[in-house]
Order: C-alpha cells, then structure tokens, then sequence
C-alpha cells in the first residue's frame, strides 16, 4: 500500500461555503519526493494541514474521505500521535519559531524536549541536523535576530531533527536568496533519497524540475493535473490555467510556434533549454 | 537588526546561576515585604540596599540603568504626581494650585507609592534579565506546572519586544500614507484606529500560526518531556527560597500586629 | 519628480552602517530597479526617500525639498510607498474606505479622491471589490488593496517595497500591469525586488547594492550581463539572460523578445 493515501477528500473549513479541497485522490511511495503547484488559493496550503494531521484535527470544519499516512488513519490518530511521523514547515518562518527559547540551537531542540528525546541523545542529534543545513554557525544566534531565509532554515531544521517519516513543506525557500534555494533543494532530495517522503509546494518551477520525482497540479481545490515534472510543468493545461512557469518554457513555447525550437517536449530548465537549442 | 529581543541577558553571575524558581520567589518576596511592611522607609531601603546591589552582583547594571529605568522612573513619577495632588490627606499645606492643596501628609505618601512601584518593577525586571526563558519553563513544567501555562508565561516575555517592533512597522506604513502621527493631540488620538487594528489583527493570524508550528514540533505530545539543560537546584537554592519565605510572613505578620 | 541622494550614510543604533557612502540620482518618470542580497541595504534606502529614515550624514532631496526638513507627512503627498506586507496596513472595513485614506490625508477635495480612489481601483482590478472587508480577501487581493491604497494618493514618486513576493503567475502580471501604467502617467517608480525574472521584464534601469554601497548601476541589459559582480551580492542574471549566454549570444539579452530576436539572428548565420 502506499506511503499516502488520499482517498475522494473533500474538506470545508469551519464557516466558509465552499470546499478547500474537492474529491482528492493522491498515492504517494515511500521516499518520493513531491512538489504541489498551483495558483494562490488553488487548496496547496490545505492539502499540506492535512498530510500533516492539522485539517481536520486542529481547524475542525467538515472532511469526507479517507486520509492515510505511514500507516495512520486521521479519522482514528490524535494529532500528537501524527506529528511524530510527520513534520510540516511552512511560509512564514518568523511565526514559526517558538518564542520560547533564546538560541538557535534551543529552538532546534524543543521538538525534542516536547517528545521526550533523552538529553545525552539530544546534543548530537541537533549539531547534525544544523549541519546539515549548515546553520551550525547559528546555534548561539537569537532567532529574531536572523534574516527570513535563515530563519526559514532554522524552521526546518526544527522539523528534520525530528527525524519525521513524511516531511510536508509549504514554500520552505520563499525568502532565500538563489544559493540558499539550491543548498535547501539539494538538503531536501538527500532526505528523499534516504528514505523520507516529501511533499513540497513550491512556485520556483526550475527547481522542481530538477529535484522533484512528480509534480501534483492543484486547481480551485482539485488535482488539474499529475505526472513527471516535465511533462506537468510544459503542459498547455497548466498555461491556460495561470499557473506560473519557468521562462524557459513560456519562451520556448513561443519559439516553437516560429519554427526555432526542433524537440517535441519543451524545457522546463536551464540545462533542458541549452540542449534543445544548440541541437 | 534586532539582535535582542528577548529581556534576559547572558551573563555569568551568581544571579544566573540560580535556580529559576528561587528568583521568581525572590522577586514576590521583595514585592511583597514592600507592600506589607509596616515601616515608612522600607521601599526606599529594598531599593538602595538590595534591589540595587542585586543589580551589580547580576552583572546587569548597565542594561538596568540605561533602558530599564527608562521605563520605570516615568511610571513612578506619574504616579508620584497623581498621589501628590489628588490625595486628600493632611492639613499642612505647603503648596498651593488652583484648588489643588499639596501637603507635606499628602507628598510624603506619594513618595512612598512611587518607590514601591519602582521597587516592585524592578524586582520584575532584575528576575527577567537574569532568567534564561526556557530554563526557566522546563524548570516550571518539571515542577508541574501544566506546559501549556508555562509557554504563555514565557513566550509573552519575548512576544512583546517583538510587537513592540512590528508596530514600528505599522507607524512608518500609515506614516507613508500621510497620517499625521505627531503634530496635535487631537491627530494623535485619530491614528489610533490605523494603528492598533492591523497590530491586533496581525497578531491574531501570528498566534494561529505559531500554535500550528509548535504543535508540529510535538508541543502537546502525552510523552514525557525532556530538557536540553539539566537545570541546577542546589541545596542553597531551598534554603534561599525558605528564607525568603519567612521573612515574608514576618512582614505579614509585623503588619497585622502593629495596625 | 527627481530623487538626489548625495554621500548618503546611515548607521543604525545599534552600530550597523547599513548604507555607507550613496549617491545617485533618479530622473523624473525613471523606472529603477534596486536588488542585492539581504541586509545589503535596500529598504534602508527607500526609507530615506519619504523621510522615514534620516540621514546620518549626507541629504536626499525630493524635487526641491529636503527630507531633512521636510515631515513625513508633508513627504507623503510626494513620495507614495507600498510597504512588503499588506496586513501591517489595512485597517479599514471596507476597500473602498481604506483606499480613500491617504488622499483624504493629504487634504484632497472630494471630487479630487473621489476620482482619484476610482482610477487606483480600476487599475488594480478591485472595482468590484469596494464594499469588501480587505480581511475577506485572500492574501494576493489584500496585496493588490494596499497597492491601490498607495496609488490612490496621486505622489509623482512610488516606491514597492518587495511586490512580487508571495503573490501567484496572475497577481505578478497584475502588479506589472500597474507599474506600466505608472510609467506611462510618467511617474517615478522605485522597486526593490529579488524577483530578478520580473525585475528584468519590468525595468529599465538597474542598482544592485552589497553592503551598503552601489555595486552596479545602469541599464539592465549592462547589469545582467555581469554576473560576477552580481553574484557578490548573490543575484543570479534572469533566466533568458543565462540562456543566453549559455547559447554564445552576443548581446545580453533581458526577455523573451530580445531572446528571440537573438535567437533568430544566430540561427540566420548559420
């Protein structure tokens, strides 16, 4: 069975009249990396609170469907339960630290304290997790005191030294800068390849298609479109519906039409652009 | 920018070292015998004799000095001149305005108001700027205290500089769009509204976030928790805490027998 | 309006000297892109323009007035600024009432803001949207409300603070539809991104700051050309730019149709 099991999940949040999510289905496998795309308002930051237990056990409203994750069923898990196999970090990291803690490296380590992680085990748990995403010359900062892409690798950091089965991210490199987006893709897909799932939603379209294994189109609540990330990111579906992509692609796209661009696929990144012109 | 936004300052001193519950009594105990002392000069005394010296033997004199009186002497002064005025007390009058007869009764007891004031806030202030908030909340939740109650204590202590910078933002906003923030009173009082309502309302969003984030990080998990620091309770540390103790019910007691 | 900034510095409290030694001048009806890294200095910058930030040492003049002399207030019938986030604004119960706040500050006739709201609102697609509660909207339209707030105001200057961030494929080309129409009214706009793919689409003229000093400063076709000096301040050129290159074109190419059009000229000389 699947790591994911979304099945016809459809959820309403408390006094609203329309659905956030309508009737979706998605299977995830184990240690598949994932990207979410879609316009504002598409259900991205919905479909994250879910896998993460937080729709609907923290927002209440309506769910139907069945939502299974490593093994859990969220109609039968508490969310305590939940958030040990699955870690989220979303947009805004300034509201994610804890307030509680004074240093960089007392926030990584309050997941662990709230989960009765032993103290000789801590320490080492923690140096690794900054190191690797080098953030270990930050451990004695104040997280106020840091810019947004540093705190917004501090925010997951705090979740990868959880060590969650499931990490759920929601646009974890808006405030980074080109060198911190890469250095943060290239943590993410080393977690991926050692056996965590992610499921991410980004809008930095080249980047997806240079980490991600597939790519999960959302639209006004429902799944517009899936597949490998190439095939979803040049699709003219995906035009159509606003959705944001790489220049290389609108570009290419246009060259196609005047004859300047030979392949049948189009490209989605720099290194897919290079090839297909110089041929 | 703001490197510091949390009140404590690392230092090492023998302030720090103690064990977190054994100032927070230290702090209630000052306050106390402030307020319950019988004796005229008994504020001004904590002041001078102890409240100052803990301040050196903190290490903190400097941040106490420089941005914490700033708060404190401005409070006490205000209440100093509220008292002074509008206490109908005493007959010997020294001075006279308007129909506002100040007495040297009536000056006496508001002096002895604003030193406890002054006494009773910079108990508080000298405990957050010696207390490291998250030693401070392990060290509450290991003795029971519910960990729900305990991060509110803690994360209000370091939420409000952070307010206090976010309505920066808000001023320098609605400045931009021609609010006239400083000329008269009566401008003053109409930027109220563009004021406060974005700070309450993005204040509202930021607590629903941070409640997810750290319910994310297993904040409400049923096991039970651990801490990164193992948090000292020396033997030095009970017998400070029943001392003061004591000397509170002294206080109490010395009230209640001498009125 | 022109903007002259002469020896500008700027040393916060606490000791930073984020801007140390800037001078520049922006013409009237210019469109300035500033980038750089974070902490480089842009924001502290633009704060200079309305009077929010004085000068440590240097001056900033606005059209003849000196930001030194001048209240923010009175700055602000110059110099209109859309701060990055929306909600550290919006106050009002309805757009329309929230858009009217600051020509009604800047003492407008009511025929004068009434047309003036009525243009912001238009131009940002909110027509439809006046007797909406800003807080009902999403994210992307609060943007767009606290754009038309600024615009509304009528200031020959209009500096954006970050615009694009957070915002979807259509709310960006709303926004760049709004600066081309600033443009077209022969306004003076100044806008900090990081968004270099926009930056590169929507501006003439290009400042990358690092550290608090002008790294580059010219037109865009010249700035993205150099990307070691970009990379200093950790700005990767736009996307065509780096196709470009990588193609051996000989011009540095900015967007689409400059891309194709060199596209074209290699492929004819083969």
């Amino acid at each position: 069975m699947a790591f994911i099991n979304l099945n016809n999940v459809t959820y309403k949040y408390p006094l609203t009249k329309t659905p956030a999510l309508q009737n979706i289905n998605l299977q995830v496998n184990e240690g598949e990396f994932v990207a979410i795309v879609g316009p504002n308002g598409a259900g991205k930051s919905t479909l994250c609170y879910t896998l993460a237990g937080f729709v609907p056990h923290f927002f209440k409203g309506e769910i139907s469907g069945t939502v299974e994750v490593a093994g859990m069923d969220s109609s039968k898990s508490t969310l305590d339960e939940w958030v040990l196999n699955v870690g989220l970090a979303f947009q805004n990291p300034f509201n994610q630290i804890s307030g509680a803690k004074y240093t960089v490296f007392e926030e990584i380590a309050f997941g662990l304290e709230n989960t009765g992680v032993p103290r000789n085990e801590m320490k080492p748990r923690v140096e690794e997790a900054m190191k690797l995403t080098d953030i270990s010359n930050l451990a004695d900062r104040s997280p106020y005191s840091l810019s947004g892409g540093q705190q917004q690798r501090v925010a997951l950091t705090s979740i990868l030294v959880m060590r969650p089965k499931l990490l759920v991210l929601d646009e974890p490199t808006s405030q980074m800068d080109p060198i911190g987006t890469r250095e943060v893709f290239g943590v993410i897909r080393k977690m991926a390849e050692g056996g965590m799932t992610v499921v991410m939603v980004e809008h930095k379209m080249e980047w997806i298609a240079n980490f991600a294994d597939r790519v999960v189109a959302l639209k006004d609540g429902q799944v517009l479109m899936e597949g490998k990330p190439n095939e979803v990111l040049t699709s003219e579906l995906l035009a159509e519906n606003g959705f944001g992509v790489s220049r290389y692609t609108s570009t290419t796209r246009e060259a196609k039409k005047q004859g300047l661009w030979k392949k049948e696929n189009l490209p989605v990144t720099l290194d897919e652009a290079v090839e297909g012109f110089k041929k | 920018m703001h490197e510091r936004l949390s009140f404590f300052v690392k230092r090492d001193s023998a302030l720090h070292h103690l064990n977190p519950l054994t100032k927070i009594v230290l702090a209630l105990s000052i306050i106390l015998v402030s307020i319950f002392s019988p004796w005229y000069w008994t504020s001004h005394g904590l002041l001078l004799v102890v409240i100052v010296p803990l301040v050196f033997i903190g290490k903190v004199a400097n941040e106490y000095f420089t941005s914490a009186l700033r708060l404190i002497l401005p409070a006490a002064g205000f209440i100093f001149f509220m008292q002074a005025f509008f206490q109908p007390i005493g007959q010997t009058v020294i001075f006279n305005f308007w129909f506002l007869d100040i007495t040297q009764e009536s000056l006496l007891f508001a002096f002895r108001i604003a030193t406890r004031i002054t006494v009773m806030i910079s108990a508080f202030t000298l405990f957050l700027l010696t207390t490291h908030p998250s030693e401070l909340m392990s060290d509450l939740t290991r003795r029971g205290l519910p960990p729900q109650f305990a991060y509110v204590i803690i994360s209000t202590l370091q939420i409000l500089p952070q307010m206090q910078a976010k309505a920066q933002t808000i001023i320098a906003a609605q400045r931009s769009r021609g609010l006239d923030t400083e000329s008269t009173f009566f401008k003053r009082i109409g930027s109220v509204v563009p004021l406060v309502s974005p700070l309450v309302f993005g204040s509202l969003v930021e607590v629903e976030e941070r409640a997810i984030a750290i319910e994310a990080r297993g904040f409400t998990s049923k096991k039970a928790k651990t801490s990164l620091y193992e948090i000292s309770d020396r033997s030095s540390d009970k017998f400070i805490r029943w001392g003061l103790v004591i000397l509170v019910i002294i206080s109490i007691v010395l009230k209640l027998w001498l009125s | 309006m022109k903007i002259e900034i002469n020896d500008l510095r700027f040393t916060y409290p606490t000791g930073l000297e984020a801007l140390q030694g800037i001078s520049l001048t922006i013409e009237s009806g210019e469109q300035v892109a500033i980038v750089g890294q974070n902490g480089a200095g842009k924001t502290t910058l633009v704060r200079h323009f309305n009077g929010l930030l004085q000068p440590t040492a240097g001056s900033v003049l606005i059209g003849d007035w000196d930001t030194k002399i001048t209240s923010v207030a009175k700055l602000a019938s110059r110099v209109g600024y859309v701060f990055q986030n929306p909600d550290e604004q919006l106050f009002s119960k309805d757009v329309g009432t929230e858009v009217k706040f600051g020509p009604r500050n800047l003492g407008y006739s009511k025929d004068k803001t009434d047309e003036l709201v009525k243009r912001a609102l238009t131009l940002t697609e909110l027509s439809d949207k006046t007797e909406t509660n800003p807080y009902d909207l999403s994210p992307t339209w609060r943007k767009m409300v606290a754009l038309a707030s600024v615009i509304s105001m009528d200031t020959p200057i209009v500096i954006f603070d970050e615009p694009t961030t957070g915002q979807d494929a259509l709310s960006i080309a709303r926004i760049a539809h709004v600066i081309a129409e600033l443009r077209r009214e022969g306004k003076t706009v100044v806008t900090i991104t990081h968004d270099i793919d926009f930056c590169a689409e929507n501006f003439e003229r290009v400042i990358a700051l690092s550290e608090g000093r002008i790294l580059l400063d010219g037109v865009a076709a010249n700035i993205f050309g150099q990307d070691e000096v970009l990379a200093q301040t950790y700005v990767d050129p736009p996307q065509l730019t780096r196709l470009g290159k990588k193609l051996g074109f000989k011009e540095t190419v900015r967007n689409q149709e400059e891309f194709l059009t060199s596209l074209r000229g290699t492929s004819d000389s083969e």
